[in-house]
């Protein structure tokens, strides 16, 4: 690993639109990186990790900067939507308690103003923590380049440590997340050694959608964070709650099949013993709260969260 | 007897009141001037090259296409320096300004460059091509030690920097006689002092060969010796003035580092100031950390849990530079002394160089890992024995007067009423064993010193001026490093004068003007310099007396000296002003109002290899009990409150020393369960603060379950008897952890950090191990 450096040399790119930003992508294919927050990038530029020639700055696209609600119920977040807007933005909190509550506790208060959905998602490292609740929101990104747009759901999104659908000359734009039409709740729990902020060790989200009935899961989903080189669904332990009542038993089944589906490795900060065993853990209680949500809420939307009166104490109504 | 009793029965109007620190405005405001914020006209920015291998040969070095580098003005290498070795002790020096022809570790200072600005010093860094023979490394203590291990340095065979063994009584009859013996062994890890403000220097050498180094140093006349060592110049040609400081904790603060040599030889070679400015990231890669080590404890007790014999093996990790080991190997020795009576102990300690960042000390310096051992055993062997851990404790507790079997004489030593305090305050009798699962409470003692008795420099000096409007100049050699110097200092000068705090002004230190003094460590300044302040303002205070004297007609004797007035006890309407006083003093009869003082605790040996001897004038006690929950699905452990009583002989400050303690226990409570700098091959991991994982305000109980007790003991040695504050209090933390949460999972680690996937993996042998 490099030391922490002064910044190397960069030209600094400051387009105002959308087109703007693809027709520089596209001139300085290779030599260019797009810089959101810069939270992980200005880092790994000062240790020197990534060297770009240019930096396309975002900040100055305001059609990037939006939290808005589609006329069919659906909710779309802009790229460059801070952590912080993300945890205050009312329609969040309504509609995805558990979203708000991940943006907030993604960093210190500074990083939170800085820090952006759409950087998260593009790092590809697989700690962060916004991926795992929007894949189990079943949520989509909008992908343009000159050559046109596209849509491409996030399960899929991820190939690889680090890398990404996104293609060199391309920009993620938004995040669609579509409405439910069924009463929901759903829970993003992560585990860290300190109570402070802190990198995620292992982190579980689950969203279930009740069935009709009242009683039984119509729909389930489970994902990962530091659990695989990617940020991971567990598909297999969604399968075996779909359709059923989440009971103690079939969050401990659940948990167990989660933790035989992921494959976290072993790096000097945790061990993938340790991680697995997590996950068996993280998996059941997420699945947990987000079931309480769902059998106590009186409509469509999440119950009103504890946490939500006490935003900046991160130890009430902690993970249990 | 309380805080409020011994202010009335001694009538102070300074002391014993909380008083906010002197500096915390400015601190707050942003006014204090760190060394970085320095800029002098001309400045240039230097820059450290650094190994980037564990162990290698210098082959060569070519420093030619950085000169070349426009905005570059100098280039340094260790043939700019005359190769003299620097340091503490002179059996183990082994420091140069730069690497000569080896390299140690990795991040070890090699090059250095001076120019315009940053940007083109970190260039400049890029174009130096250093040619390496890579030589085998040794990164663990263990194989260091073996015969074919590769030796660091040839006057250190098997790679012993240093050791220290002792032996009192006899503790092979002593564990024959036990009736229980048991052997653990515990491992603790590198940790960094984590101070705030980087390490920043600038320096100035003039033409007419004065060397300035404007710096953060907590004990500025060990760099200004340290200078002249390793410069080979004469030390009256060196000043070096202390600027405001982010915090020590012994991390290179107190000693000469290779960033001051290249600002004075990069300053004489550009004739410009330089300044260097550590990054957080060469911080944490660099020496200075706490020793980690491996604790083999045996001890012997009777059945009813009487401490009959200690025996210790520590193995501790040096790293590449002997640095201040030789003192750190010698102090875990106060830990089979204090806090018990243990009449037979042996101790064979050694400090094992290899090929990582070279450990020093840090707050406590090594006692809370000797305590981490000690207070586990203690516990088990109670659990073992079926004692309860108060009352074994309570049976083996030092007290006042006692003499240690290795020559320590405690005047005072205020354990058992701590014990009492601490008890009564957790409600541990309601507690212990009585928590539901996953709920636990733990406890631990322990002993520290007031300023190590050390053979080279010990005494402490002070001076007084008192100027005619009564305020007074108070210069030390003890810098404020945030520990609250200046402000507990001032309250003893103001106390002793009648003047308030804020008349008291307190000098940075530079050493052409302010006297000569160790520094800041070992918990010696409140003590050591406090009595050199107290003599000093008395000694101004007596000539200030004979005049008042004359002028009330009374007998010196007679005089209160209060509340910025001087007057007669009996008749408290016959006085005058302070300030008119001095100007009648100073101004009419021309005698200038300027005291002195100093104190040293004598000239009795005491050898740091392991030799018998007194280490200090006084001894400070303490007892912590600590209260935590344990999540045991994952291993995360919540502190939920903590209760610590330390005799610190009299709070001069109880706010400062209520902040001392709060601050001991945060590190050590970060020690116990988060920090670690971990390396893998000799490369640091985790050289940030989002990786090396220090405690944060949210992982500290609620402060309504922060309980800190004042055991007020007034040692003699003392002034107005207090003795030290800021590092006892954190000593048993670790293993009031640990205790507690033995006590509620189960499970004992004997390793630090106690990381939740210890306790995990405790907690499912325990599963497995149940019928």
């Amino acid at each position: 690993m490099n030391y922490l450096r002064e910044l190397p040399k960069f030209e600094y790119l400051a387009p105002q639109s959308i087109p703007e930003v693809c027709e520089m992508l596209a001139a300085h294919e290779g030599e260019a990186k797009l810089m959101a927050g810069g939270t992980d990038l200005i880092i790994m530029m000062r240790r020197r990790e990534v060297v770009p020639h240019y930096l396309i700055g975002l900040k100055s696209v305001p059609e990037l900067n939006f939290i808005r609600e589609e006329k069919d119920g659906g909710l779309t977040i802009g790229a460059m939507a801070t952590s912080w807007e993300i945890q205050s933005s009312s329609l969040v909190r309504q509609r995805y308690d558990f979203l708000a509550k991940t943006a907030a506790d993604i960093g210190s208060i500074e990083n939170l103003h800085v820090s952006t959905i759409g950087g998260n998602l593009c790092d590809g490292f697989p700690c962060v923590d916004f991926p795992a609740p929007l894949l189990t929101l079943d949520a989509k990104v909008k992908l343009v380049s000159q050559r046109g747009e596209r849509i491409v759901p996030l399960d899929g999104f991820y190939l690889g440590y680090q890398k990404t659908a996104v293609e060199p000359d391309e920009l993620l734009t938004e995040i669609q997340i579509l409405p439910h039409n069924h009463r929901y709740g759903g829970a993003y729990i992560k585990f860290h050694d300190r109570h402070a902020i802190d990198i995620t060790t292992t982190g579980a989200g689950a969203f279930i959608t009740l069935d009709s009935d009242g009683q039984t899961a119509r729909d389930v989903k489970i994902a990962l964070t530091t659990s695989a080189p990617v940020p991971l669904r567990v598909k297999g332990a969604e399968a075996a709650l779909c359709g059923r009542k989440v009971t103690e038993e079939a969050t401990e089944e659940a948990g167990r099949i989660a933790s035989e589906e992921a494959s976290p490795r072993t790096s000097w900060r945790s061990t993938a013993e340790f991680r697995t065993k997590l996950v068996q853990v993280l998996v059941r209680r997420a699945l947990r709260q987000a079931w309480r949500k769902v059998t106590t809420s009186s409509s469509s939307g999440a119950a009103p969260d504890l946490w939500l009166m006490h935003p900046l104490d991160p130890r009430i109504g902690e993970n249990r | 007897m309380t805080l409020e009793e011994v202010i009335e029965r001694e009538g102070y109007s300074v002391i014993g009141r909380p008083t906010p620190k002197k500096d915390g405005w400015i601190k707050a405001t942003g006014e204090a001037k760190f060394a970085d914020d320095l800029y002098f006209p001309g400045m240039l920015h230097g820059k450290l090259l650094r190994s980037p291998l564990p162990h290698a040969r210098i082959l060569h070095i070519d420093t030619s296409r950085a000169e070349k580098l426009p905005g570059v003005r100098g280039v340094v290498t260790a043939k700019d320096f005359p190769g003299i070795l620097y340091g503490d002790f002179a059996h183990t020096r082994d420091y140069l300004p730069l690497a000569q022809d080896r390299v140690r570790y990795i991040g070890e200072e090699v090059a250095a460059v001076a120019a315009t600005d940053m940007d083109t010093a970190e260039e400049a860094l890029d174009l130096i091509c250093v040619e390496y023979e890579p030589l085998p490394a040794v990164f663990s203590p263990e194989e260091a030690m073996q015969p074919e291990a590769p030796q660091l340095y040839d006057r250190a065979p098997n790679n012993i920097a240093s050791k220290s063994e002792f032996h009192y009584g006899d503790v092979e009859k002593g564990l024959a006689e036990s009736d229980y013996v048991r052997e653990d062994t515990f491992e603790t890890q590198s940790m960094k002092q984590g101070m705030l403000e980087p390490h920043a220097c600038v320096g100035l050498w003039e033409g007419s060969g004065k060397i300035t180094l404007w710096s953060c140093k907590s004990s500025p006349y060990v760099v200004w010796r340290h200078l002249a060592m390793g410069l080979g110049v004469d030390p009256g040609n060196i000043r070096v003035i202390q600027t405001y400081i982010g915090g020590s904790f012994s991390g290179g603060k107190q000693e000469g580092m290779p960033m001051d040599f290249c600002a004075v030889i990069l300053s004489k070679k550009t004739g410009r100031p330089v300044k260097f400015v550590h990054t957080m990231d060469e911080v944490l890669v660099i020496g200075h950390m706490r020793h980690s080590m491996k604790i083999r404890l045996k001890t012997g007790v009777k059945r009813d849990g009487t401490l009959v014999a200690q025996h210790c093996r520590i193995i501790a990790n040096g790293g590449a530079h002997a640095s201040i080991g030789q003192l750190s190997i010698f102090l875990p020795g106060l830990g089979l002394n204090l806090p018990y009576r243990v009449p037979n102990v042996q101790m064979e300690s050694y400090r094992i160089y290899t090929n990582t960042g070279f450990a020093g000390a840090l707050r406590s310096h090594t006692q809370p890992q000797i305590c981490f051992a000690r207070e586990s055993q203690i516990e088990m062997i109670a659990k073992e024995l079926d004692l309860d851990p108060v009352e074994m404790r309570r049976k083996n507790a030092r007290a006042g007067g006692d003499v240690t079997p290795s020559g320590f004489k405690l005047g005072t030593f205020g354990f058992l009423d701590g014990l009492d305090r601490v008890i009564e305050a957790s409600g541990w009798r309601e507690k212990y064993g009585k928590l539901p699962r996953g709920r636990g409470i733990g406890m631990a003692g322990s002993g520290m010193i007031s300023g190590a008795r050390l053979m080279s420099h010990s005494a402490s000096s002070a001076q007084i001026k008192i100027r005619e409007d009564g305020t007074v100049a108070l210069m030390t050699g003890s810098a404020d490093i945030g520990q609250g110097a200046d402000t507990v200092l001032s309250m003893i000068a103001a106390e002793v004068l009648g003047v308030r705090v804020d008349d008291v002004t307190y000098a940075m230190i530079d050493s052409d003007v302010t006297p000569l003094d160790p520094g800041a460590f070992s918990s010696r300044v409140t003590l050591w310099t406090g009595n050199a302040v107290k003599q000093a303002a008395e000694d101004a205070r007596k000539q200030l007396e004979e005049v008042a004297a004359q002028k009330l007609k009374a007998d010196p004797k007679h005089l209160v000296f209060r509340d910025r007035r001087v007057y007669v006890r009996h008749d408290p309407q016959r006085g005058m002003d302070f300030a008119s006083l001095v100007r009648s003093t100073q101004n009419r009869l021309g005698h200038p109002v300027m005291g002195q003082g100093s104190y040293t605790s004598g000239d009795e040996p005491i050898a740091v290899q392991g030799g018998y001897g007194n280490a200090s004038p006084a001894y400070s006690a303490s007892v912590v009990v600590v209260e935590v929950e344990v999540d045991e699905e994952t291993g995360h452990v919540t502190l939920a409150g903590i209760w610590n009583a330390s005799d610190c002989g009299f709070p001069l400050n109880p706010m400062a020393v209520a902040g001392q303690s709060m601050g001991a226990f945060t590190m050590s409570m970060g020690q116990a369960l988060y920090e670690n700098l971990i390396r893998i091959e000799g490369q640091v991991m985790n050289p940030s603060f989002r990786d090396y994982k220090m405690p944060l305000i949210v992982d500290l109980p609620k402060v309504e379950n922060v309980h800190l007790f004042d055991i007020i003991t007034n040692d003699p040695n003392g002034p107005f008897g207090a003795k030290e504050a800021g590092q006892g209090p954190g000593d048993g933390v670790i293993a009031a952890l640990a205790n507690a949460i033995y006590n509620a999972t189960g499970v004992r680690v004997k390793s630090l950090p106690i990381s939740p996937s210890k306790i995990l993996s405790g907690l499912e042998e325990s599963r497995s191990n149940k019928p």
